[in-house]
């Protein structure tokens, strides 16, 4: 659905969107919308996320309870619903992120240098 | 933890609020309002299907699914009552006589003894089936054994109880003193008796009553504990109540009241057997130390048995253990209600598969005449995957409807058979009611029923091809779903010939097991027995009564003879006892042939209708002083004797026993099972030998209802406190041999009846369905001439074929199950030309009448309204 061209941009791979939205939730309180951006931004425009597929994400780890949310007010006194991470979620954070860095390395190790390529 | 699950407009909020920050910050980089609007909604994609997906993440979606499956279910089922009605009856009669044959099975094989750890329980028997032991003998296992925590001798006695409702004689056990500690129960009120209350001959006169006892006879006086009651004339005080739960220990012999076992000689007058070696006549119950297979228990106790061989070889030589479960007097009763019960198990088992048979050809036809809605579903947007659960859930919905009907049947059933009485001097009772087993089982027939036969026919509506249905086409998958409804009516008919079979057979089996000739003949015989010993009465006093009682009631208008006897044939009460041919001078046991024996009175046989075939019946000189005279049967004759001329030979009674001259010849008769073969049999004078059991036995040209009460009233009068047992016409005593038989009838033609209804409802089904099919080419036909024989032909001809093949298949079966029924019910003979021959009819007849009404509306048909139909 999403207009926008997506070449330049990389799909997100199946699980990671939930890795960064927790990610996200380290720096404190986040609505939806802010969550979408600060992935975009922190990603340097590489990363797009649909809007659309975050809040199923969203609902999935409140109901694990990875995550917790109230409304509240947003920085231009908007009524929005924050995001928190909670302590599990904090774990489960920490568990992702190492189980991550680990797949990536071993998938880097694998395509060896850069140079090599192409 | 539990998840309230969101609100949609609280998520709807979420989304306008995500909207309106996404238009703030685009309107910050320079966007018009309208730009940022569109922009926003783009980045987000579709909306619906964000709220649609959160929607679906739901976790309680599942369950509103669920909600309007069944709502939708629901709607549909009473919208075709008829269907419904059929479907559901055909489910609660098929699940219903599972229910109830499960709780009977429940009862009699499932349930353990409500006693602590049941499962340690063990009965001690031999090999060869024999159950009882003598006392002595029981003291030396119980102290001997290294196997046992606790072994517990009883046995089932009379005893005349005067409570509140009078004098009663009733049934209770002996038990030996650990009784009630071996099993480990808890007195509901008051105590029990210990060891250390029966340790004496005559010392412990102490009783514990049964809850039903407490309750019936003493209107549960709470101050019962410690009074004193009146058992056989004698004092005993009351210990305490077991609770209501506890039957003792055998499922079939349900006691009042539990005596200490050292009371022996009060409750079973005049018959001493505690030190009694060869007096084998107690059942004992062992409880496994934890850890102690069964066979290492056996063991110990045969080497235990070895040495009391080598200590007592006359009367303990033959001491080999098997161990039983108990509560069936070992193999004696358990044996055969095993093989019942897996018999009528199986029947009930074909029963419900005819109901569901039923079910799946009534679904299958349902779903080829939905085609239309499912198809319009399928094009609308519903996955394959929705309709098959939309259909299973019918088909639940229903096989729940049905279950439900079915247990309330069984339970109500199970209610009645719990609180009948069996036609019989003995306290036969089963507590068949449905507990948690039951319902479980209940539960799980329903559910397996609704979803393995609806699973098939909701695949196939699943498959249905959308565009072909909605343009018109009807052929899809005809060919395959007119196969498989084939084989379901096939089925059913098979089923129903092998139940109605099976139900005629029996019928035909009980009918002549009741005109056979018994060695006797019931008709117009009464009778009326009296415990003497329990009253207290001497053998002076016993004889004297005996002889009044006899005169009393052949004074009696209408009686053509009266006679008394300690027995009477096929009743419960039968000895035996081993007899030796004159020839071995020094017979050893092992030369004895057991014979059936009883001690009558003169004019016995007689009344009896016993035919003499030669010599004379006993008179008033063969007693005490006379010499020993006997009269034999045929049997006797031949096998003991060696000879068809007895008269004026002779035989030894008993091992070590006397001489007796056999004065009379009376012809061979059933003694304990209707199906025995012919068995030796001797009659002694009871005049030779007194016996304070009495059965008092009059002929007589008036009806046995009035000739009985004329009979007690008789004997009252010479004593009114004189307790009767087992009074009623001969032919009502007899049902406990019947007993078997009966049962067996009646259950194959509630059988029979259900699966007639039940193939008669399928066979309905399949003819209407096929007729209404075919409106359309049958008006055609009868617009262009069609006579109505043709027309009949078109819609009978198929299933002419079906049934043909049905009854081909069930003949078979029918044959198989008959050999199998034929060792069940006396006299039923499986290849009885009559009956197969009924039963061809009788299937015939089903296929005809059903398929009446649907061929009615086939020649009806008006072809110009017919072809207006679609």
């Amino acid at each position: 659905m999403a207009t926008r061209d997506e070449k330049g941009r990389i799909a997100l791979l199946q699980g990671t969107l939930d890795l960064l939205i927790l990610r996200t939730l380290r720096y404190g309180r986040q609505h939806g919308q802010g969550i979408a951006r600060a992935i975009q931004r922190l990603s340097e425009d590489e990363l797009l996320i649909d809007h659309g597929s975050l809040y199923p994400a969203l609902q999935r780890l409140e109901k694990q309870g990875w995550i917790r949310a109230e409304w509240g007010t947003s920085d231009n006194n908007r009524k929005a619903r924050f995001y928190l991470l909670t302590k599990t979620g904090k774990k489960q954070l920490l568990h992702e992120t190492s189980q991550w860095r680990r797949l990536a390395a071993a998938i880097a190790r694998i395509l060896g240098p850069q140079e090599m390529e192409g | 933890m539990f998840w309230r699950r969101r609100k949609d407009s609280d998520f709807a909020q979420e989304i306008e609020s995500h909207l309106g920050l996404e238009i703030d910050r685009l309107r910050s980089e320079g966007l018009s309002q309208a730009e940022a609007e569109a922009a926003a909604r783009r980045e987000f994609g579709n909306v619906r299907l964000a709220k649609e997906r959160f929607y679906e993440s739901s976790r309680w979606l599942w369950l509103e699914h669920l909600k309007r499956d069944i709502g939708y279910a629901l709607r549909v089922l009473s919208r075709s009552p008829g269907f419904t009605l059929v479907a559901v009856f055909s489910l609660a009669l098929g699940i219903g006589v599972n229910a109830l044959v499960f709780s009977v099975v429940n009862a009699l094989m499932l349930r353990p003894l409500p006693v602590e750890k049941p499962e340690q329980l063990v009965f001690l028997q031999s090999p060869t089936g024999g159950v009882t032991h003598s006392y002595p003998a029981y003291r030396d296992y119980r102290d001997r054994n290294q196997t046992f925590a606790g072994l517990v001798a009883y046995r089932v006695s009379p005893m005349e109880l005067e409570s509140r409702d009078g004098t009663n004689r009733i049934w209770g056990y002996l038990a030996s003193g650990n009784y009630f500690d071996v099993l480990g129960v808890k007195p509901f009120l008051g105590r029990f008796f210990h060891q250390e209350d029966d340790l004496h001959k005559g010392a412990s006169p102490y009783a514990v009553l049964s809850y039903n006892c407490w309750q019936g006879r003493f209107g549960g006086d709470p101050n019962i504990v410690g009074k004193t009651i009146r058992i056989n004339r004698q004092p005993f005080t009351v210990f305490g109540v077991a609770p209501a739960s506890f039957h003792g220990t055998e499922l079939f012999y349900w006691p009042e009241i539990w005596v200490p076992i050292m009371m022996e000689e009060q409750i079973e007058v005049g018959n001493p057997w505690l030190q009694e070696r060869s007096t084998k006549n107690t059942w004992v119950i062992g409880r496994l130390k934890p850890g102690v297979s069964p066979a290492q228990a056996a063991a110990n106790l045969n080497a235990i048995g070895a040495d009391l061989a080598k200590q007592y070889p006359v009367s303990d030589s033959d001491s080999h253990f098997k161990l039983a479960k108990p509560g069936l007097v070992g193999d004696i009763l358990g044996t055969p209600i095993r093989a019942f019960s897996i018999g009528v198990l199986i029947l009930a088992g074909l029963v419900l598969l005819a109901a569901c048979t039923n079910l799946a050809s009534l679904l299958t036809a349902r779903a080829s005449d939905r085609q239309r809605e499912i198809a319009i579903r399928l094009s609308i947007g519903a996955t394959r995957w929705r309709i098959v659960r939309q259909m299973l859930t019918e088909t639940i919905v229903l096989s729940i409807l049905g279950g439900a009907a079915g247990y309330g049947l069984a339970v109500f059933l199970s209610r009645l058979l719990s609180k009948w009485h069996a036609p019989m001097d003995f306290p036969v009772q089963i507590d068949v009611n449905p507990d948690w087993r039951v319902f479980l089982f209940g539960c799980a027939v329903s559910l397996v029923a609704g979803i393995l036969f609806g699973t098939a026919p909701a695949a196939q509506a699943s498959r249905t091809d959308a565009n072909a249905i909605l343009k018109g086409e009807q052929k899809t998958w005809r060919r395959a779903r007119l196969a498989m409804r084939d084989v379901l009516v096939v089925l059913q008919v098979a089923l129903c010939f092998v139940l109605v079979s099976g139900c005629l057979l029996s019928l035909r089996g009980l009918q002549q097991a009741l005109g056979m000739r018994l060695g006797f003949e019931p008709r117009g015989v009464s009778v009326v027995g009296l415990d003497l010993g329990l009253s207290g009465y001497s053998e002076k006093q016993g004889r004297n009564f005996q002889r009044r009682a006899l005169e009393a009631l052949e004074q009696l208008p209408g009686v053509i003879s009266a006679a008394y006897s300690n027995s009477v044939p096929l009743s419960i009460d039968e000895s035996e006892s081993s007899t030796f041919s004159e020839d071995l001078p020094n017979p050893r046991p092992t030369d004895g042939i057991s014979a059936a024996y009883y001690q009558v009175s003169p004019q016995f046989f007689k009344t009896m209708g016993i035919q003499l075939l030669a010599g004379r019946e006993f008179d008033w000189h063969d007693d005490h002083s006379a010499p020993l005279v006997a009269v034999v049967n045929q049997t006797f004759a031949r096998q003991v004797m060696h000879t068809d001329n007895p008269l004026g030979k002779r035989f030894r009674f008993g091992l070590g026993g006397h001489l007796r001259q056999v004065v009379g010849l009376v012809e061979d008769g059933k003694y304990e099972s209707l199906t025995e073969s012919p068995k030796p049999a001797v009659f002694q004078p009871i005049l030779e030998q007194y016996n304070p059991t009495t059965i008092l036995i009059v002929k007589s040209s008036v009806p046995e209802t009035q000739m009985v009460p004329e009979m007690r009233q008789a004997i009252a009068k010479l004593d009114p406190h004189l307790p009767f047992f087992g009074t009623g016409s001969l032919e009502q005593m007899l049902g406990f041999a019947f007993f078997p038989t009966r049962a067996a009838a009646v259950a194959l033609t509630a059988f029979g009846v259900l699966a007639i209804m039940l193939a008669a409802t399928g066979i309905h089904g399949l003819v209407s369905y096929a007729v209404a099919r075919r409106v359309r080419e049958i008006g055609i036909r009868i617009a262009v001439g069609a006579r109505p024989a043709q027309v009949i032909r078109l819609v009978l001809s198929r299933l002419m074929v079906l049934l043909i093949v049905g009854a081909t298949l069930g003949l078979g079966l029918a044959l198989a199950a008959g050999e199998v029924l034929a060792s069940i019910v006396y006299q039923a003979s499986p290849h009885d030309p009559e009956v197969l021959a009924a039963v061809v009819v009788t299937v015939a007849l089903i296929g005809l009448l059903s398929s009446w009404a649907p061929t009615r509306r086939a020649l009806r048909v008006e072809p110009s309204i017919a072809l207006r139909v679609e």
